[in-house]
Formats: structure tokens, C-alpha cells, sequence
């Protein structure tokens, strides 16, 4: 009894010290609980599906925003993960009736294949000719499925893949708490010793080069890891929509990816995450001016760029909140002293 | 012979688009994923004042270049100039600006296709291969503006601010030019010169709202070959990969829709080999 | 004798005003149509399905048991050229957000496939109305108790198009070996890079050389390129006289443009869906003069009673010749309609027994759907003459005509047909010397 009250104390005592602290983090913790109430309260199956759907891109741009924003490394051609990991999964799947629990992994690691195939010539390669570099690769994955119909299904695609629940329920819960554990456990990498390399990395690479670190391994680490969060996307992807198909390894995907991640916030994780969950409902909430919904899309990235040219995420985070410049610890804006140190805010 | 041929005239469509990329982006920074979507306005431009309005096509092609260039400069100064400093953000705002542009044509033109009459009509038969007169046109159009471009970046004070920018832009500052004006001059002439592509190229394709996508990924092959920044580079690079084409298209035929990955795939081994591509200037890192 | 009369008077303005005011209580049937509206196979399914439900709203509604229901039609754009995922989504939206008892539409295959997947899982009746990929009805007999509320309305599948195709370019070859006495047609295929096209010249290669034509080279260009002028020149080379189209996008503009313009020698037959629509001779310049591709609705050229009205109604409205997707006309007034009535409920699963026994009459032809070799339903539409066949048009001076089938007998034995208003081909004047 004294044991259990004890630790209710101290969840008490956590929520009330930690999280309610800071605006982000109250964010984020009502983000998960509401995710994770909404089919108790709403089942309609147009809301699951949209949910669902901004879950699978949720991943993916999470996992661009870990390759691009962290280390720098502007991947314009992220949709080559996407794509691998959706087809993979599918011919696994059909060729070899491996159910979706092992497919979806499986493309994962043949996305990370495709991280190493890209990572590799991209390291030499500085900035904007690294990002038109990767942009070639899905364009040339494209090219050759087309060129193997028997294998591929050239435009059709491969369809009849078997969801990973049958029930509407049950296939929320997964994608979203997959979501959910994903991109926590991205962010938890970015905040460890090994983030701290990839921002410094971004930052100046000579520098780490310089410090004994090899890059070259973190640099390709970062494209793996990259590819297996896409790949899992990917795979995700295709099993519920039951069809993998060049679609998904359109430019236009690898754009959009990259206008999630801009939008969100680079080297935030949270932001790309973000920036899907506004994104891609407004695009359907629009639906009833067909015409014109890609215009608006675009024209709420525009003025977004305009004032917020680092992202929405970061934007926010610098409205609500400052560092204290003696002990470095997040503070609400609206204190006028540390909540820790007790030095004055200003 | 129809390889060689063929292969002329889609560098200098190439050649064309892939200058005007470049030096934008050589002076400013820029990349301006825009760049084919003004080539599509102006295409779009020609057909609204040539087919709709019953204008000749001379004056249609100057006025549809001269808005273009307008268009470019307003876009420039209220959109790019402010977020300049964040490379990143300006790739999204031109594929932002590129989907507006795109939306836009498709709202007034409808997704149907349609297309222009050429500047000069007809043919004629050089060694057994039939070519149009307006593709011999976009060749001499070609070479007529790189020589133009040449001339004024070479003899010209305005052309060597321009290339003392491309250089260094911190020194050049220093030494009193003003690199924002610049950048909008250079804005400027860029966006000209997609104009003017899509003046003489548009007789010759089919127009639709995406019609800016396929040849931004051919012009971003030829551009990151030839190295960016070198306008040399991007002028020899875009005939290496028209050459490319034709040759897929003639030896290949079953394959001809390849001709875009083989282009892709020939760009990312020169890469390999020399990061900078063909005369690629290698930026030091600027701290 | 007033009493009565003053009684009378209110019983019957009662009555009078419980009229008027019923059809508002009346249910009306929700029909989603769904396609790429922003372009023209959209719109077709759009106006088809318009026109459809006007009509029968105009007589009263369906008959459905007791009660008289109209139809509402409700619209959603798939967006599926540009976005899979907008078209599960928008699909999905129809069923349970909107709540429509029937759909008809759908394009292209990749959407079709998904999104049949999820009219299924919903048990609502899908009537396709431009997807010719035979796997959409293999699924019916595969899986008949899943998918059996899938029906396929336009065009018949792939594999029959093909049939068609062929018929068509024997009838242009033997035109052409007459009148320009050559010894034997040589061929050029030229087809758009797509997966649906395979097939298509694989079992062309074969069946050419048997109907005593030459084969002299094969070219497939990108399906949206513009320029196709090193393409050309290298048909030319070949001295081929028939050049076989099979072409479903973009592409078909600028070959047939560009042929013209360099006056190639050699005519063009086959499938060019771009030369069917009204927009392709201002497209073209006026050089896509004397194509010929397959096509569904022509003025002029009548298949059936039901044709010419369907067509001149709906020229008179929307100003342009239907295509085959406005067959979603054909899918609520034609299929579902008198199955319904027939039925006397909204029940999906008798509505889908009764339709898919029944051979009826429709503007293009007659449809009878389609029993696999195992005696399975696939409620694909059966091909051949009396039945649908579609029709070979060729542009002739700025106007489509119907020149096929002309005395055309599909094997020994089958009935010669030649539909009404059918006109004889012409040959470019630029290949008779």
C-alpha cells in the first residue's frame, strides 16, 4: 500500500516538475494521449484511415529530418527508402507468403542496403550536389522497375498484399503506436552521443574530422538508420494500402517528404512529425475545393517559409520558451527568473 | 548521323535551361527549382497571346518573355531575397513556388494538352534525316545566347561583378559591389532565359500544367555534371547528355524511356570520380 | 350538400399539401461517382453519371418496392494520376463519411485495384467505368464471394482490345496492299513504355507475321515524351507503311503531330486515346490528319437504337462527343436501375444475382457478362459481334468518323457487320504517288 502511493507520488511529482513545465513537452504528452484515445471516442473510418496514413508519413519524414537535418546531408530523393521498403515487403509477401510482421522488417533492411548503396558515393559530395545526387537514385529505381514488369508489375504495381490486422481498431493501435515508438526512439538517438556527432557533423565536419572522429562511419550510420525508419514506412505503407506501387517512388514524394521536414523544423524530429499531422489533413480537409487544394498547400508552405524560415517546430519553441544562460535549462517565456537556478531570464 | 543530329538538338534545349540555372546559382546560391516552371509559364504565355488572342508569334514571344522576367523578379524580391540565408528554406520555397505556378496553369488551361504553332514552319532533309526548322532555330538560338552571355560576362562590368560575386561574395562586397542588386540582375537574367527556352522550345513540345518536371531532372543531371556554377561546365555537359539520349533512343529502342536513368547514371559516376563535377568550382568551406 | 363540400375541401387540400411535402421524406439513393476530375476521363464520368441520373429523376425516380426514391449523385475526385493515396482516401470518405449505396468510376488500374479493394470491404456495389486490366475480374472469380459486387462497365479488358486492334490493322493492311499495290505491309510497332502494353506486342509479334504482314522494327517511347523525332526518323529508315499505335497518354500527340509534320510514309493504326478526344486535331495542328484509333461513341455512327439519342444528348449538352468513361450514363440507367427496380430493395447481394444473369441492351452495344473457363462469373463484358466491339475511327478533315467495322467478319461463320453510318478509310495523300 505505502509502496504503491509512493509511486504514485512520484509520478506526481514527475508530471508536475518535468512535464508541465514547458509547453513543448505538454505538446507532447497531450499528442500521445490523444492519439492514443481517439478510437475510443470516434470510429469513423475515414478519421482512422487519415490517421493512420499521417502515422506511415509521420515515420517517414522522421526519418528524412534524422539523415538531413541532423547530419546535414540533404536527402532529395528519400522516396528510393520509401519505395524499397514498399516493394520488398510486397514481393516477400506475395512470392514468399511471409506474413506482414516479417515482410515490413525485412524491407526495412533493404532499405538499409539501399542507405549504404547511396550513403557511399554521396560522401564526397557537398551539399546541393548531394541533393541532386540522391534525387537521381529513386528516378533510376523507377526507370528499372518499369524495365522489369514481370518482377515489378511495372505500373500496376504489386497488389493483393494482406493487411497487418483485420480490424479497424486493431490497425490503428499498430501504426500508431509503431509511430509513436519509432520516432521516440529516433529522438532518444539524436539526444545520445552519437546525435550529438551528427550535429556536429552538420555544423563543421572538418572540426569533427579533426577531433579523431570518423566521419565516414557516422555519416553512413546516418544513412542506414535513415533507410530502416523509411524502409518500415514503406513497408507499413503498402500493406495497408494492399498495393506497392511506383507511386511511391515518384519525385513528388521525395518533395513532399522534404517540404514536411522544412515546414516542421529541421534537426528537431518532433517538427517533421508536426508538420504531417497539420499537413497531410489539411490537404484532405480541403478536399471540397478539388481544384484547389495543391495551390493552398503550397501557398501555406510559401507564407510559412516567409516568417518562420526555420520551421514551425523551432518557431514555437523560441515563442514559448528561453534558456537560461547560467545553467542552460529550458524555462516557459513567461518566467522572469530560472525555474532552476534562479538567475534572471532576460 | 541522326544520332549526331538528334543529339545537337537536345543539348541545345538542354544548354538553353541549364545556363540560366547555373548562374543563378553560381552568383546567389539559389537553387531555383523554378527554373523549368518559368519555362512552362512562358510556353503557356505564347500560347494564351498566340492561340487565344491571335497575336503574332514575335511580339507573343517577346511579351510572354518580358512578363516571365517580371514575374521572376517579383518572386525574387518578395520571396527568395527574404529567406536567403537559409539555403535549405529556399529549395522548399521554389518547389513551393514551382507547385503555385503549376496549380495556377492548370486552373486556367485545364490538365488538357495543347500546343503552339512553331516560328518557322516545316522541315527539311540534311543526309536522309528530316529535321523542323524550329528545332534548327532553338540550335541557333542556343549558340546565339551563349555567345550574347559570354560577351557580357566576359567584356562587360556588369559581367565581372558578376563573375567577382560567383567567386567570393564576401570579398566582392568588400570591394563595394552590391551583392543583393546582383543577385536580382543575375535573378533576372536567369529567369530571361528560361523565358526565352520557352518561347523557342514550346512550338516543339506539348504543353501541360507538369511540364516542368521532366526536363528539371534532365537540367539538374546536366547542371550538377558540368559542375554548378560553371557555365562552361553546364554548356559541354548538356551536349554529353543529349548525346545520351540520342544514343539510348537509336540503339535501344525497347528501352527508350530509359534514356532519362542512363542520363542519371552517367551523372552520378562522373561524380564519383570528381565530386565537383566536369569544371565544377570547389567552394571552400565558407565559415 | 355546402358541409360536405367544405369537408371535402379540406380532406383534399390535406391531402394536396401531404403530397407535396412527401417526396421530401422520400429517401433518395446516394450513387458516389468517382474519378480524376480535373481531367476528361473524369469529367466523362462525371457528366455520363449527370445525364443518368437526370433522366431517371426526370421520370418519377426508381421504383424501389413501394416507394419511389431520385437519385443523388455525389462527387469525389480520386486524383489518381497524380496521388494513390488520395484515391483510397477519397473512395473510403464516399462510403462511410457520405454514405453512397453505389459507385461508379474509376480509371486508371493501379487506383481501381485499391480501390475495389476497399468497395469490398464494404460490400457496396463498384461498376468501373474506364480500367481494362483483366485482373480486376479475375479477382471476381477468384474470390467470387468477396468480390462479386465488382462489375466492370467500360471498355471490355485488355486482352479483347488487343483482338480489336488486330482486326483493325488487317483491314488498313489490305487497303493498303491494294491501292498501293505493294507486295506485303511492312510494320512498325510503336508503343508507350507501360506494363499494360506488354502483352500486347508480345502477341503481336506473333499474330502479324500471320496475317501476312512484315514486321520491321519495335519502338517504345516514354508515355509522356514530347519530342519524338529521333523515333521517326529511325521508322522511316525502316520503310515501314503501317506504323501499329498503342499509345494511352500524352505521348500520342506529339508522334502523331510530329509524323505529320515530316509527312512520314505511313499511316498510323491502332490505339491512340489522345486522337479520341474532341481537343487532338487543335492539339495536333491539324497534322494528326488521317489517324486512326479505336473509339467508342462517333456522331453519325449508330450501334443500336439507344445510341444516336445518347450521343446527340449529350453533344447537345456538353458541347463534345462522349467518351467511353460518360459509360458510367450507361452504369445507373442501363444496369443498375432496372436491376434494382427488378429486385424491388437496395439489397447489394440481390441486386448483384440478378444483374450479373441478365443481357441487356446499351448505347454501345449489348452486354452480356462473362463466365471464366471454369464456369466462374468475372462480370467482365463479353466482346464480339452483337455484343460490344467498339468502333475504328479515323480523322478525316478536322472530323471523327467511324470507318470500322466495314464488312467485317470476325471469324467464319459469324455475321458481316457494318454499323450505321459507317464511312470508308482514307489513305494520306502523301503516300500515293
Amino acid at each position: 500500500m505505502f509502496t504503491v502511493g509512493l509511486h504514485i507520488k512520484r509520478i506526481y511529482t514527475l508530471i508536475h516538475e518535468e512535464v508541465l513545465v514547458l509547453p513543448s513537452r505538454i505538446i507532447v504528452a497531450l499528442f500521445f494521449l490523444t492519439l492514443l484515445a481517439i478510437p475510443l471516442v470516434n470510429q469513423n473510418p475515414y478519421l482512422i484511415r487519415v490517421i493512420i496514413l499521417t502515422s506511415i508519413f509521420a515515420i517517414l519524414a522522421a526519418s528524412w529530418d534524422f539523415l538531413s537535418g541532423f547530419t546535414g546531408q540533404m536527402n532529395f530523393g528519400h522516396a528510393l527508402f520509401f519505395g524499397i521498403g514498399a516493394y520488398t515487403s510486397a514481393l516477400l509477401n506475395i512470392h514468399f507468403h511471409i506474413p506482414p510482421w516479417g515482410c515490413v522488417p525485412l524491407g526495412a533492411a533493404a532499405a538499409v542496403l539501399a542507405g549504404l548503396l547511396v550513403g557511399i558515393p554521396c560522401l564526397r559530395l557537398k551539399r546541393t550536389y548531394l541533393a541532386l545526387t540522391t534525387l537521381a537514385f529513386p528516378i533510376i529505381l523507377m526507370g528499372i522497375v518499369f524495365a522489369l514488369p514481370d518482377l515489378t508489375g511495372g505500373e500496376l504495381g504489386i497488389s493483393g498484399l494482406k493487411r497487418l490486422s483485420n480490424s479497424l481498431v486493431g490497425n490503428y493501435y499498430i501504426h500508431v503506436v509503431l509511430m509513436l515508438t519509432l520516432c521516440s526512439l529516433m529522438w532518444k538517438i539524436t539526444d545520445s552521443h552519437t546525435g550529438i556527432i551528427f550535429h556536429a557533423i552538420r555544423e563543421d565536419e572538418l572540426a569533427v574530422k579533426a577531433s579523431g572522429i570518423n566521419t565516414t562511419r557516422y555519416k553512413l550510420l546516418a544513412f542506414c538508420l535513415s533507410g530502416f525508419f523509411a524502409g518500415i514506412a514503406g513497408g507499413l505503407y503498402a500493406h495497408y494500402m494492399r498495393i506497392a506501387g511506383p507511386s511511391t517512388l515518384e519525385v513528388s514524394m521525395s518533395f513532399t517528404v522534404v517540404i514536411w521536414g522544412v515546414f516542421g523544423g529541421m534537426a528537431t524530429i518532433y517538427g517533421p512529425v508536426a508538420a504531417v499531422f497539420i499537413l497531410f489533413p489539411l490537404l484532405e480537409f480541403v478536399r471540397f475545393w478539388p481544384e484547389y487544394r495543391t495551390l493552398i498547400f503550397a501557398a501555406i508552405v510559401l507564407m510559412v517559409l516567409l516568417y518562420m524560415p526555420e520551421g514551425l517546430a523551432p518557431w514555437i519553441r523560441d515563442k514559448t520558451e528561453k534558456e537560461c544562460p547560467r545553467c542552460k535549462v529550458k524555462n516557459i517565456a513567461t518566467r522572469k527568473t530560472c525555474r532552476i537556478c534562479s538567475a534572471s531570464l532576460n | 548521323m541522326n544520332i549526331i543530329i538528334t543529339g545537337l538538338i537536345t543539348g541545345s534545349m538542354l544548354a538553353l535551361l541549364s545556363i540560366g540555372f547555373s548562374l543563378i546559382f553560381g552568383v546567389a546560391r539559389i537553387v531555383n527549382i523554378a527554373h523549368t516552371a518559368f519555362y512552362m509559364i512562358a510556353g503557356y504565355g505564347i500560347y494564351l497571346l498566340c492561340v487565344r488572342l491571335g497575336m503574332g508569334p514575335v511580339p507573343g514571344m517577346l511579351i510572354s518573355i518580358l512578363s516571365v522576367t517580371f514575374l521572376g523578379l517579383l518572386a525574387y524580391t518578395f520571396l527568395i531575397d527574404k529567406i536567403r540565408e537559409h539555403e535549405a528554406a529556399v529549395l522548399i520555397a521554389t518547389i513551393a513556388l514551382a507547385m503555385i505556378f503549376q496549380e495556377t496553369m492548370m486552373l486556367i488551361f485545364t490538365g488538357d494538352y495543347l500546343t503552339v504553332s512553331p516560328l518557322i514552319e516545316g522541315y527539311f532533309s540534311l543526309f536522309g534525316v528530316k529535321i523542323f526548322n524550329q528545332q534548327v532555330l532553338s540550335f541557333v538560338v542556343a549558340l546565339l545566347l551563349m555567345a550574347i552571355l559570354w560577351m557580357l560576362l566576359m567584356k562587360t562590368r556588369l559581367g565581372l561583378a558578376i563573375r567577382s560575386i560567383a567567386e567570393d561574395r564576401e570579398v566582392a562586397n568588400l570591394m563595394g559591389m552590391n551583392d543583393s542588386r546582383l543577385a536580382m540582375i543575375a535573378m533576372g537574367i536567369s529567369v530571361a532565359l528560361a523565358g526565352f527556352t520557352g518561347a523557342v522550345i514550346a512550338p516543339l513540345m506539348v504543353l501541360s500544367p507538369y511540364m516542368w518536371m521532366e526536363p528539371l531532372i534532365m537540367m539538374m543531371a546536366v547542371v550538377v555534371l558540368g559542375g554548378l556554377g560553371s557555365i562552361k561546365g553546364s554548356f559541354i555537359a548538356s551536349y554529353i547528355l543529349g548525346f545520351t539520349e540520342a544514343l539510348v533512343v537509336f540503339m535501344i529502342p525497347k528501352g527508350a524511356f530509359l534514356k532519362g536513368s542512363v542520363a542519371l547514371i552517367i551523372m552520378i559516376v562522373v561524380l564519383l570520380l570528381r565530386p565537383e563535377g566536369l569544371f565544377g568550382v570547389s567552394f571552400e568551406e565558407e565559415r | 350538400m355546402k358541409r360536405m363540400s367544405w369537408i371535402a375541401n379540406v380532406i383534399i387540400s390535406a391531402f394536396l399539401v401531404i403530397m407535396m411535402v412527401f417526396p421530401v421524406w422520400a429517401r433518395t439513393i446516394k450513387i458516389g461517382v468517382i474519378g480524376p476530375m480535373n481531367f476528361v476521363q473524369g469529367k466523362g464520368h462525371w457528366n455520363g453519371a449527370l445525364m443518368g441520373a437526370e433522366e431517371i429523376n426526370a421520370r418519377g425516380g426508381i421504383q424501389v418496392g413501394k416507394e419511389k426514391m431520385k437519385i443523388e449523385l455525389v462527387k469525389a475526385d480520386s486524383n489518381e494520376f497524380l496521388s494513390l493515396t488520395d484515391a483510397t482516401n477519397a473512395i473510403e470518405r464516399l462510403i462511410t463519411s457520405d454514405k453512397v449505396d453505389f459507385i461508379v468510376g474509376g480509371f486508371r488500374t493501379e487506383a481501381v485495384l485499391a480501390m475495389q479493394d476497399i468497395a469490398m470491404d464494404y460490400k457496396k456495389i463498384f461498376m468501373s467505368a474506364g480500367a481494362a486490366h483483366p485482373e480486376l475480374c479475375t479477382r471476381v472469380a477468384k474470390d467470387y464471394s468477396r468480390y462479386k459486387y465488382f462489375f466492370r462497365v467500360t471498355p471490355f479488358n485488355s486482352s479483347y482490345l488487343v483482338r480489336t486492334s488486330f482486326a483493325h490493322m488487317g483491314y488498313v493492311g489490305a487497303i493498303l496492299k491494294k491501292e498501293l499495290q505493294l507486295p506485303t505491309v511492312k510494320v512498325a510497332i510503336v508503343a508507350e513504355k507501360a506494363v499494360w502494353v506488354d502483352p500486347m506486342i508480345t502477341a503481336a509479334q506473333s499474330v502479324i507475321p500471320k496475317m501476312g504482314m512484315q514486321i520491321v522494327g519495335t519502338w517504345r517511347p516514354s508515355a509522356v515524351a514530347t519530342d519524338v523525332t529521333a523515333e521517326l526518323a529511325a521508322i522511316q529508315k525502316s520503310g515501314a507503311n503501317l506504323i501499329f499505335t498503342i499509345f494511352s497518354s500524352s505521348v500520342g500527340i506529339p508522334f502523331a503531330r510530329q509524323a505529320g509534320e515530316l509527312k512520314i510514309p505511313a499511316v498510323q493504326v491502332g490505339i491512340n486515346v489522345e486522337a479520341q478526344k474532341n481537343g487532338f486535331w487543335e492539339a495536333t495542328k491539324g497534322m494528326g490528319n488521317y489517324v486512326f484509333t479505336t473509339n467508342t461513341y462517333v456522331r453519325g455512327v449508330e450501334y443500336n437504337n439507344l445510341t444516336a439519342p445518347f450521343v446527340e444528348a449529350y453533344y447537345k449538352r456538353f458541347g463534345e462527343v462522349p467518351t467511353y468513361t460518360a459509360d458510367t450514363h450507361t452504369a445507373i440507367v442501363e444496369a443498375l436501375v432496372p436491376s434494382i427496380e427488378a429486385v424491388g430493395s437496395l439489397d447489394a447481394d440481390k441486386i448483384v444475382a440478378h444483374l450479373e444473369n441478365r443481357e441487356y441492351l446499351v448505347p454501345s452495344g449489348k452486354v452480356k457478362y462473362e463466365k471464366d473457363a471454369q464456369g466462374r462469373p468475372t462480370h467482365d463484358l463479353t466482346w464480339g459481334p452483337g455484343y460490344l466491339t467498339s468502333l475504328g475511327v479515323q480523322w478525316q478533315d478536322g472530323k471523327l468518323v467511324g470507318v470500322w467495322p466495314n464488312k467485317w467478319v470476325a471469324a467464319p461463320g459469324t455475321p458481316e457487320i457494318t454499323y450505321k453510318g459507317i464511312v470508308p478509310y482514307k489513305i494520306p495523300p502523301w503516300m500515293k504517288k
